[in-house]
């Protein structure tokens, strides 16, 4: 069902104390979109996809996922976040379980699957990101690059409509990066619905179908990816991503 | 019989009449402090966790009130056990119990009673500590996919808190091994309580003591090895194994990556 609707983002804005965070931002997502949030440091775009997973609570303005508003007091939120999953900068894998652990608590505990087929699913993902042989490795015992592939199976063996990346290779060592951006164009490919914040704008430009730049708790501009990078319309877009390229 | 006149030839003589006076004294000084510490665990965890609870400002007020009240209760409850000897407790309870309220103790429950709230107390301290150690993250990457609060502490923070708070938990029983003796002022009849029946009979304090000194230090010596190695079998082994062929049959839309070790080798 792609081109469909799954998220509208109307007005919203957080504030933490008297520090406005996000104002006013305005957006949607359709199914099977790749959605590049790129945008300096501080810009509000870890807490504008913390606001879509309702880790952090919007101050005003709805998110509508299949035109149901997210934010209603009534919303059944854990039920909300298996159908929007999320994977951090910093992997945050249960440092108590194995690899294979990881990708089954969710299924078993939230979605009462039974133990059969959610080891079935989590040994599909694992392979997919290339992480099967480790199945019986605790977190601690895998590089960065490793750990963040394993974060990946984890959030898809929930079957997610919707995956949202903050800053997946941010805190990775360089030789690992090019590993987890890879399972990621995969998935682009495959056609999951992805919304990234990213600083890898070669990936962004190649992968996202549609780019927006962040800046000051705003959508300073928004497009597809060749007219962003290509011929940015506004100056500070122009200036971020001259800055960005250099350096 | 008389008592020998050397020293050894005295302890010889101790054990041989009152050995059992020991191993029944030290019976009952292990079962009080296993029992007082693993309630005292129950009661920690169920007081930690209630205290860790966030209040969240869109619950309604009720819920808020009450959870608010609670904790206060808990923390009351906390702060007056930790800040009053628990020889003094025992007095209080033992005699308080049956003047205030006319319920006459036995002195073996109110042992076993007086050692678990106490434990308890000082197990809530340690386990609000332990839960508030564990990284944000986890909290955030179990809720990414779905937890509940309550599945969220079961199946990630608890595990983690609790492989935290091992040494606490370890340190609680060895203390609680020790601590029972001031039990004695209640009528307990566990080792020091013994140790001194022992003693009086024929005036062999140091000997009878000297005895019991060594008893302590074999119980406690013991559990903390036992805990010691238990901790380890929690961590689980140092390595681990690379699955072997069937889960690397891989499936179509697979990413091949380049194994880290097969790198390093070239
Ligand atoms: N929990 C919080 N409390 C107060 N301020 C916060 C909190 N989280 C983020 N902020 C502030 O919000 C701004 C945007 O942060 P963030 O969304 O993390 O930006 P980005 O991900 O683009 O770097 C920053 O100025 C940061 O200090
Ligand atoms: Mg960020």
């Amino acid at each position: 069902m792609t081109g469909e609707k799954v998220l509208e983002i109307h007005h919203l804005s957080k504030t933490f104390g008297t520090n406005v965070v996000l104002r006013d931002i305005d957006f949607s997502v359709n199914a099977g979109d790749v959605t590049c949030i790129i945008g300096a440091s501080g810009s509000g775009k870890s807490t504008l996809l913390r606001c879509i997973n309702l880790l952090e609570t919007p101050t005003t303005g709805e998110i509508l996922y299949h035109d149901v508003d997210i934010t209603d007091r009534k919303m059944n939120v854990p039920s909300y976040r298996t159908k929007v999953g999320m994977v951090f900068q910093s992997f945050n894998l249960f440092n108590n379980m194995t690899v294979l652990e990881n990708c089954l608590v969710g299924q078993i505990k939230v979605l009462k699957k039974d133990k059969e087929e959610a080891r079935k699913k989590a040994m599909m993902y694992l392979e997919k990101v290339g992480m099967a042989p480790y199945i019986n490795a605790k977190p601690k015992q895998l590089s960065g690059g490793q750990k963040q592939r394993v974060a990946i199976a984890r959030a898809l063996a929930m079957e997610p409509e919707i995956l949202l990346f903050d800053e997946p290779t941010s805190a990775l060592d360089p030789q690992m990066v090019g590993e987890v951006l890879a399972v990621m164009r995969t998935l682009a490919k495959e056609g999951l619905t992805m919304i990234i914040v990213t600083h890898e704008m070669a990936f962004a430009r190649d992968v996202s179908s549609r780019v927006v730049y962040m800046a000051g708790g705003v959508i300073e501009e928004e497009g597809a990816p060749a007219d962003i990078f290509g011929n940015p319309k506004k100056n500070s877009t122009k200036e971020f991503l001259n800055r960005f390229m250099q350096g | 019989m008389s008592l020998p006149s050397d020293f050894f030839g005295r302890i010889v003589f101790i054990l041989q009449l009152y050995g059992p006076s020991f191993l029944s004294g030290a019976g009952k000084t292990m079962a009080i402090a296993i029992v007082g510490t693993f309630i005292g665990c129950i009661i920690g965890f169920a007081v930690g966790i209630i205290q860790t609870i966030p209040v969240i400002k869109s619950d309604n007020p009720i819920k808020r009130f009450l959870l608010k009240l609670l904790k206060f209760i808990l923390n009351v409850y906390v702060e007056v056990f930790r800040g009053t000897p628990m020889m003094v407790q025992a007095m209080f309870i033992f005699y308080g119990s049956s003047v205030l309220f006319g319920i006459n103790m036995s002195t073996v429950f109110a042992a076993y009673f007086i050692v678990s709230i106490n434990t308890g107390a000082y197990m809530a301290e340690t386990v609000r500590g332990g839960i508030l150690s564990i990284d944000q993250g986890q909290t955030e990457g179990a809720k990414a996919i779905g937890m509940t609060h309550f599945q969220t502490m079961v199946n990630v923070i608890m595990p983690q808190a609790l492989r935290n708070i091992m040494p606490q938990i370890g340190n609680n029983l060895i203390i609680n091994i020790k601590d029972t003796c001031v039990l004695s002022v209640i009528g307990v009849v566990e080792l020091f309580y013994a140790t001194k029946g022992v003693a009086g009979a024929y005036y062999t304090y140091f000997e009878a003591f000297g005895i019991t000194m060594v008893i302590y230090f074999i119980l406690t010596f013991t559990c903390s090895r036992i805990l010691r190695y238990w901790e380890k079998k929690m961590d689980g082994p140092d390595s681990y194994d690379l699955a072997t062929t069937d889960t690397l049959a891989y499936t179509s839309g697979m990413v091949k990556f380049p194994d880290p070790k097969e790198k390093e080798d070239k």
